[in-house]
């Protein structure tokens, strides 16, 4: 019990698990994600290369117009020439943003840079500057460094193919990098919003396709519940699939209202032929005194003045009457209630003794008959006493002439009632045993109804009949447990 | 460089006259130099064309060789060439044709004087310029001194403007400039003087004049050119041009008015 929580948590956690409705809009949403973030990264990557090429040419635009001042001050290493020139180029490339320009002489030393407070003239090149510029003289392209967002473009000065400086310039990169950052933020929420939108629109997709189906597992659940099986509206489908899964649903529905249909008209025709049965036994029952009663009164007309013929006579009638009047009190107390009334009692099962007694006289059979059964246990006692006579009659329908006929009944424990039923025939056939498991199924084609007819009641009230081993014939046992409903009631009680 | 007034088309048919322009004031105005340029046409009704270049030197060869009419050159050049050279007028400002030469520095050095702008870098404006030069010369010169042994290094920036430039940039660390032009910078352009200190202000110096060539003095363009400035404060356009340039008028020469420069001239020559 205490691994249930997290295996139930894992199984929950599990994709495979996890309903269409949430599945196929994940999905969509990844795959959407997936799309955007390769088609993002081609775009960056773009645009990284068009940021590189722009910054290049910006970089050579400047040094193009700043060599062509600056040269002749390296010529001639004029400190003011030099400031001069990188003072107003400074100014004059926004688009480039320099931070920093510097002219540098053959000898390493800055003739002049346009930030005279930072780096002076005179000054050795610094190595972060000098060691960029190395990388884009060899290069011919800006050395990038987007941890400290800048650039360094540099270009050697020549006269007549002599080397008389170089001029090294330092850019702010920065509001390129800044622009990449919110294309970058631009596309992430872009193809978020996009694969929300995509994963809305699955889901409301999916709920529409899914809607036939939800229904039908809607009127699934209802039958499961035990409630009547309705039709959905094959209309309703949104495709062949649904179309063929609805009219499957509606030909389930059609067999199962005609399979009870048949069952309740079965039924009937099995409580008339159980009524003809037991009017037989009645009519048989009172027939049987009334000979006799009918002999004690011609005896008594003709020789009702003798004492003792008389005495004898009207003995006979009391009996007789007696017998009779036993009958009839049996047969009202099988039918003046409706089920569920009253709860039953040892009583309820002594007077079906009487009700199958001409059936096992008839037949010559032998009845062990143990009635343990407490009074007031908490099951429908008109229910229980069908169930009991179907199994009797269809027992001693299946015993062999001059054959024992078992009864027991006793409670249980936990309440309700145990009916147990035993013949020495030739014991359950296997038709007959598939009823047992299957009480909900189709009734009988050739014989077994009252068999039938007493699973159904059975599984009716919760209970069960199962066939248990004897070594001769047949031993049925119905397990009739107390309803929910009168748990309840008791405990309310 | 040369600039033209408005009337030019209406004088093609005649010779322009040419006049020549130095650092001593404010020359990176082209809006003041048109006005200027264009009042001279104006007033001797003929094309004026304004001579710029990038040393004294250059523009006191053009007009020692006749190129130029007159030009507006420092009283260093002048008082050297005064054998060959006229004023034609003299610039008043603040009510007298005088000036100053200042001596400015980086105010975190916290220079009070010239002694303390030992070993530091040094802007001067012209090897030519009385202010920008040979002022700090004599002073160290006075001293036994040059600037090659009292300053650590020393460039020319070739104009005023451009020696305060470089000391508010950072590039010297001090710098010898016309006083005219910083006071004047410090009205037009205060961010750039207000991150250089003044160290040391010189003795009054007749102010930079305009000069022609002894040769021509009473031709018809050095005439006019004389008429033109000593009458300028008279016309509106022309106070208008007086007020950009901060200058109250111009006068005539005064007979003493360079003798302060001559004397630092020929003092130098002589330990030279």
């Amino acid at each position: 019990m205490r691994r249930a929580g997290p295996r139930r948590l894992r199984v929950q956690l599990d994709p495979r698990h996890w309903p269409l409705l949430l599945t196929v809009p994940l999905t969509v949403a990844a795959l959407v994600a997936g799309v955007a973030t390769v088609t993002g990264q081609a775009v960056l990557a773009r645009m990284e290369a068009d940021q590189g090429r722009h910054l290049a040419a910006l970089g050579a635009a400047f040094l193009d117009g700043l060599a062509t001042a600056a040269q002749p001050a390296a010529v001639r290493a004029d400190v003011w020439e030099a400031f001069d020139a990188l003072d107003r180029a400074s100014g004059q490339y926004e688009a480039l943003r320099p931070t920093l320009s510097v002219e540098v002489l053959p000898d390493g030393s800055v003739l002049a840079s346009s930030s005279p407070r930072v780096l002076r003239t005179g000054a050795a090149l610094p190595r972060s500057l000098s060691d960029p510029a190395d990388q884009a003289i060899a290069s011919g392209s800006p050395a990038i460094d987007e941890r400290a967002g800048r650039a360094v473009v540099a270009r050697v000065l020549l006269e007549g193919g002599v080397p008389v400086g170089r001029l090294v310039a330092e850019a702010d990169i920065g509001a390129l990098l800044a622009e990449r950052d919110a294309v970058v933020r631009a596309l992430v929420l872009a193809n978020i919003g996009i694969a929300a939108l995509f994963a809305a629109a699955g889901a409301l997709l999916v709920r529409r396709i899914l809607l036939p189906t939800e229904r039908l597992r809607h009127r699934l659940l209802e039958a499961a519940q035990g409630r009547r099986p309705e039709p959905l509206d094959a209309q309703a489908g949104s495709g062949p699939e649904h179309l063929a899964l609805v009219n499957a649903w509606n030909g389930a529905v059609a067999a199962i209202a005609e399979r009870d249909l048949m069952a309740g008209r079965l039924a009937r025709e099995e409580g008339r032929a159980q009524l003809g049965r037991l009017t037989a036994a009645m009519a048989h029952e009172v027939n049987n005194p009334l000979g006799g009663l009918m002999t004690a009164v011609d005896t008594l007309s003709e020789y009702g003045d003798r004492r003792d013929i008389r005495e004898e006579a009207v003995g006979l009638l009391r009996r007789g009457l007696d017998d009779i009047r036993k009958v009839v009190r049996a047969g009202l107390s099988s039918w003046k209630t409706g089920p569920g009334e009253a709860p039953l009692a040892a009583q309820d099962f002594e007077d079906l003794r009487l009700l199958i007694r001409h059936e096992v006289s008839r037949r010559g059979l032998t009845l062990d008959w143990r009635n343990d059964l407490p009074d007031g246990v908490r099951v429908d006692r008109t229910l229980a006493r069908q169930i009991a006579l179907n199994l009797l009659l269809n027992a001693a329908a299946a015993s062999p002439p001059q054959g024992v006929l078992g009864f027991r009944a006793q409670g249980l424990s936990q309440g309700g009632a145990v009916i147990e039923v035993s013949d020495v025939g030739t014991g359950l056939p296997a038709e007959a045993e598939s009823l047992l498991a299957d009480p909900d199924g189709p009734p009988p084609s050739g014989g077994g109804l009252g068999l039938w007819t007493a699973a159904r009641l059975a599984r009716s009230q919760g209970g069960r009949i199962t066939r248990e081993p004897t070594p001769r014939g047949t031993r049925l046992v119905a397990e009739l447990p107390v309803p929910s409903h009168a748990k309840e009631v008791a405990h309310a009680s | 460089m040369a600039l033209a007034g408005p009337r030019r088309a209406r004088a093609t048919s005649l010779a322009p006259v040419r006049f020549g322009l130095t650092p001593v004031f404010l020359e990176s105005d082209l809006a003041l130099l048109r006005a200027l340029s264009s009042h001279m046409a104006a007033a001797l009704g003929t094309p004026v064309e304004l001579v710029k270049r990038r040393t004294y030197q250059e523009v006191v060869t053009l007009l020692l060789t006749g190129q130029l009419d007159a030009a507006w050159i420092c009283g260093f050049p002048y008082v050297r060439h005064a054998d060959r050279l006229s004023v034609l007028a003299v610039p008043v400002h603040r009510g007298r044709p005088l000036y100053q030469s200042y001596l400015i520095a980086d105010p975190s050095l916290r220079a009070r004087s010239l002694a303390d702008l030992r070993g530091r870098s040094h802007a001067f404006s012209d090897p030519d310029s009385n202010s920008g030069c040979l002022t700090t010369r004599w002073l160290l010169a006075g001293q036994d001194l040059s600037p090659a042994t009292f300053f650590g290094t020393t460039f020319f920036a070739y104009g005023h403007r451009n020696v305060v430039r470089a000391v508010s940039s950072g590039l010297a660390e001090s710098g010898s400039v016309d006083g005219y032009v910083w006071e004047t910078m410090a009205e037009t352009e205060p961010g750039l003087t207000s991150t250089t200190d003044v160290v040391a202000r010189s003795a009054w110096q007749g102010f930079p004049p305009v000069c022609c060539l002894t040769a021509s003095r009473q031709g018809a363009a050095a005439r006019g050119i004389e008429a033109t400035l000593l009458g300028m404060a008279a016309s509106p356009a022309g106070t208008e041009i007086l007020r950009a340039l901060r200058l109250d008028g111009f006068m005539p020469e005064r007979p003493i008015l360079y003798d302060g420069i001559r004397a630092m001239s020929q003092d130098l020559e002589s330990r030279a």
